[in-house]
């Protein structure tokens, strides 16, 4: 169980805001007194949340997966490691705390409890979440998806997850966030700590999906050794109310390396407050930053990027990519650049524009209207590339982009 | 209205960024025939087709475009693609993150999805299939996946344009230098395809070149020499050797002597 340690200094940062992102009243909420039930099967689910749950890329059929893990609000949770695969689990967190004892050295260490007052609330209420891992060496070549629903009115659904790849390992998870359209003003607290152990090697990749009225506050943070190796893609594509999320990666190994891909597609008068920080602590180790952003309605993207170098024979690059479609939209590119060893590495490119003409004078000279053109530019422009993913994988990202633009446009 | 000409310019200027580049071209071009558009560096060339095209860096200052006997100066770019009139283009823009397959299967009628039954695994349309065989013809095949003119080289980039173009079976298609910056093979393939359009007779062609080749490997019908934006001569294939012998300069001082 948590110390009594983490439980004062969550109350000791009850009131401290973040840095960036517009500051929520965390007492306009409702937060839930009991504990998830369990969720039978996935068959239970109803046709519509089936529909919004592929929207951000889970399969309800399990076709192609290792294992699921699907929870709504903070009411009921299903836990699912398909047979045959070995070296896999896949709970709720809560579950996994009281079996696993060692499991407390990993709570709150990625992301620290007194962060701001989004990580103190998170670690003062009843939360869930996932815990998965892959055990020393096991190769799970399918991905585990995961789904956190969001159906309640003016409440909070607190989640935090643990991700343990252990060393040599190898581990995929796709996960979606979706609420319906129709659910009134609710808050998402999410804490993800992501471990990569040696030789390890990590994707995680996160599609999320919500309506007008919902504010996000994800906190996450990941820890790599010693040649690990962790890739994190998000998409978010729809309209929300705001997020500001910055997740940090720690390369504390030799050679760890890392990669973080995001892509915003902004509309309506949402806000995105969306960035990643890499510090790289150990000689050799590397990473990027890349985004790309669309901004359309009255929209407005902060895209930020920050670069630590605390060691010699470190590189690290940030790129980002801004494309603007309405006049009243804004996107503000913030990179950040800091090297404090010799021999660190860092750079940058940041673009901000609006669809090229040329570009759409070639598509339209091929018979496509210019919505059509514009259409087809963005698209492409979103697109997320992520080099060395299984081409399943890159496959049901590009699927989930798909049906996430189709379902929100 | 002479309605003979499939499109002709009528006393055609245009700017580019306020410079005026053409300073009135009469031209005519009739249905199924093959033009080359020749002149030196600098001539207006590649202006006249990007401004038949209705490319809007290309500003219309006076004088008209007519197809089929009408004005189409009012038309955008979309419409006049779908009327008929193709352009394909020297250096194409990368557009990221759309594939030359998909692109196409999506543009040109020929290759779309007729039915989404055809869908194999939920991968690919069997149309691809097809559309990969008529890749290979051109010596594309390795192009199909990659994305939209992203790296394509300085041949693979007009073959990619002669296949989309032809590939949307327009009535008159515009080509700017489709021979340049291709080896002798590739010369060779592009040479053919144009022929089998010429033989069938159903398209006209606007070839803008420097090379003796490919025109006279096409028996063009019809030479138009543009000098600083103006039309200076008229000819046929008969000339061209003469041009290439003498040069631009010798040839326009002895027409004009």
């Amino acid at each position: 169980m948590p110390s009594g340690n983490t439980k004062k200094r969550a109350r000791s940062a009850r009131e401290k805001t973040a840095p960036y992102g517009d500051d929520i009243n965390l007492e306009e909420y409702e937060y839930s007194t009991s504990h998830p039930s369990d969720l039978e099967s996935l068959d239970n689910i109803s046709k519509q949340d089936r529909t919004l749950v592929r929207e951000v890329g889970f399969d309800p059929s399990q076709k192609r997966v290792s294992g699921s893990f699907m929870q709504f609000d903070n009411e009921s949770i299903l836990a699912d490691v398909l047979i045959q695969q070995e070296g896999l689990e896949v709970m709720p967190t809560d579950l996994a705390l009281k079996k696993y004892e060692w499991l407390h050295d990993y709570l709150w260490n990625a992301v620290q409890v007194d962060t701001d007052k989004y990580t103190a609330r998170s670690e003062l209420e009843n939360y869930s979440g996932y815990f998965i891992r892959a055990t020393a060496g096991s190769r799970i070549e399918m991905p585990v998806q995961s789904c956190l629903l969001m159906k309640k009115n003016q409440s909070v659904q607190n989640v935090h997850n643990i991700i343990i790849a252990e060393e040599g390992s190898e581990l995929h998870i796709i996960t979606g966030c979706a609420t319906p359209a129709n659910v009134e003003k609710s808050l998402h607290l999410g804490i993800s700590e992501f471990y990569v152990k040696k030789k390890a090697r990590l994707t995680f990749t996160m599609v999320h999906r919500w309506s007008e009225k919902i504010d996000v506050r994800p906190r996450s943070a990941t820890i790599v050794e010693e040649n690990g190796t962790f890739i994190s893609s998000y998409a978010i594509l729809s309209p929300l109310k705001s997020i500001q999320t910055f997740p940090k990666v720690r390369l504390v190994g030799p050679g760890a390396k890392t990669d973080l891909y995001s892509v915003v597609y902004g509309s309506k008068s949402s806000k995105y407050d969306v960035g990643g920080l890499l510090s790289l602590e150990a000689p050799k180790s590397n990473g990027k930053v890349i985004s790309r952003s669309i901004a359309t309605d009255e929209c407005e993207i902060i895209a930020r990027g920050d670069l630590i170098g605390l060691s010699g024979e470190t590189r690290g690059r940030l790129e980002c990519d801004g494309l603007l479609v309405s006049n009243t939209a804004v996107i503000r590119a913030v990179p950040m650049l800091a090297a404090r060893a010799e021999g660190s590495e860092l750079s940058h490119e940041a673009t901000v524009g609006k669809v090229g003409a040329e570009q759409l004078s070639y598509l339209m000279s091929r018979g496509l209207n210019e919505d059509e053109a514009t259409s087809l530019i963005i698209r492409g422009f979103v697109k997320l590339k992520v080099p060395d993913l299984p081409p399943a994988l890159q496959k049901s990202i590009d699927d989930a982009i798909k049906m996430s633009m189709e379902g929100g446009m | 209205m002479n309605t003979d000409f499939l499109l002709e310019t009528k006393d055609l200027r245009v700017e580019v960024s306020g410079i005026p580049i053409l300073s009135g071209v009469d031209l005519t071009f009739s249905a199924g025939q093959v033009y080359a558009i020749l002149g030196p560096n600098a001539s207006g060339k590649s202006t006249l087709a990007k401004a038949i095209m209705g490319l809007p860096e290309y500003k219309i200052s006076g004088g008209d475009i007519l197809f089929n006997g009408k004005s189409i100066l009012h038309k955008s770019i979309t419409e006049r693609a779908r009327m008929g009139i193709a352009y394909a283009f020297q250096t194409p823009p990368r557009i990221p993150g759309v594939k030359l397959d998909d692109f196409i299967c999506r543009v040109c009628p020929d290759y779309q999805c007729k039915d989404e039954d055809e869908m194999l695994m939920g991968d690919s349309c069997a149309c691809k299939q097809i559309l990969y065989d008529d890749f290979e013809r051109l010596g594309i095949r390795n192009l199909a996946n990659r994305e939209l003119n992203d790296g394509f080289s300085g041949g693979e980039s007009k073959r990619s344009e002669l296949f989309q173009v032809l590939s949307m079976r327009p009535k008159i298609m515009f080509l700017d230098e489709p021979d340049s910056g291709l080896d002798y093979d590739s010369l060779k393939i592009v040479g053919r395809e144009l022929k089998a359009i010429r033989e069938k007779r159903d398209a006209t062609l606007v070839i803008i070149s420097h090379h003796r080749y490919v025109l006279e490997f096409l028996e063009v019908d019809k030479i138009y020499i543009l000098q600083r934006g103006r039309l200076v001569y008229t000819g046929d294939m008969s000339d061209i050797p003469i041009l290439e012998e003498k040069g631009y300069e010798r040839f326009f001082a002895e027409i004009a002597g």
